[in-house]
């Protein structure tokens, strides 16, 4: 017992053999664009079935339904201007979880690795603030960012409520890319040390009871993500719509 | 150093597993009182999930850090 807890599979002790597992940037690159093929292919094949009336083709129908699930999900969280996030949410989506599930048949998946969801997540924050200065204008975008109305000597505390937003837009970067890369990662890690603990009986534990989990966790990552992300530009471009509610009013006066 | 990592991480999966039961008891009483609003329920319940389970994530990564 005792030479296990010192010589068995530690989790954390192996930063080593942790770091040398992981492919080199080409390798990264070549699992991404190993995704992008899987994609590629898959969304081409769904794009033979298209037809005005019933799409025949699984796949077509499959991605209709993932089509509508992004669609209710934006239009829930966003509004009715949701709609023309759909595509960016639909590419993070796909992305994700293809990126995901690669890892329960090949030896690594994307996803797993730091620096591709630090990539993604930098992609979604600048495409909020893109999204925010767009609906709010420059000036406007900003001022979300001072918190309500004060007057007087308490601008003071709209410029530490300014600071303070400023970095929780600069965390949201690490906490998407780290939720996503320590979910999975974490996963391929409990893997192993199963499989490592049932070495001795030779039956391979983690993958007969962790995979099924594991297809779980793949599939909440890629939805919360996305949401995640549905939520900042909610949060960011639900001005805009009071504002034309504002002027509509004015107009109506 | 291994007995005091595997403590902290211990405590931490031991207060963010209160926390997550603690969101999915409430989601499934308000999805129980009020079967309507379930998908928003759900949305929320999610989110207010992946923020507990980063703390966990967080405590995960740092700690081998803190401890060396």
């Amino acid at each position: 017992m005792d030479a296990f807890l010192i010589n068995g599979p530690s989790i954390f002790a192996s930063a080593d053999a942790m770091s040398a597992k992981e492919p080199s940037i080409w390798g990264l690159g070549a699992y991404i664009a190993f995704v992008l093929v899987i994609l590629l292919v898959l969304m081409s094949y769904a794009k033979k079935g298209l037809s005005v009336r019933v799409f025949k083709n699984p796949v077509t129908s499959l991605f209709e339904q993932l089509y509508l699930f992004i669609e209710n999900m934006c239009v829930s969280s966003i509004g009715q201007h949701g709609r023309k996030y759909i595509p960016m949410m639909m590419v993070f989506w796909l992305m994700i979880f293809v990126g995901n599930i690669v890892a329960l048949l090949f030896p690594f998946a994307p996803t797993a690795d730091l620096s591709f969801n630090l990539g993604m997540a930098l992609i979604a924050v600048c495409y909020v603030q893109y999204e925010g200065v767009r609906a709010n204008g420059l000036l406007g975008h900003l001022k979300h960012f001072t918190g309500p109305k004060l007057s007087g000597a308490m601008v003071a505390i709209s410029g530490l409520i300014f600071t303070i937003e400023i970095i929780s837009e600069l965390m949201k970067n690490v906490s998407l890319s780290l939720r996503l890369y320590g979910n999975i990662h974490g996963g391929h890690l409990a893997v192993e040390a199963m499989n490592q603990l049932g070495n001795k009986i030779y039956v391979p534990l983690g993958v007969l009871v962790l995979l099924l989990i594991k297809l779980l966790t793949c599939l909440v990552q890629a939805l919360i993500f996305t949401m995640l992300t549905c939520v900042y530009l909610s949060l960011v471009t639900h001005h805009s719509e009071d504002h034309a509610e504002e002027g509509h009013t004015a107009t109506a006066h | 150093m291994g007995t005091g990592l595997g403590l902290g991480v211990g405590i931490a999966a031991l207060g963010v597993g209160i926390g997550l039961g603690l969101i999915g008891n409430g989601a499934l009483q308000g999805m129980a009182r009020q079967p309507e609003a379930i998908g928003k329920l759900q949305t929320a319940m999610l989110i207010a999930l992946a923020f507990v389970e980063l703390v966990f994530l967080l405590t995960v990564f740092v700690a081998p850090f803190l401890i060396k």
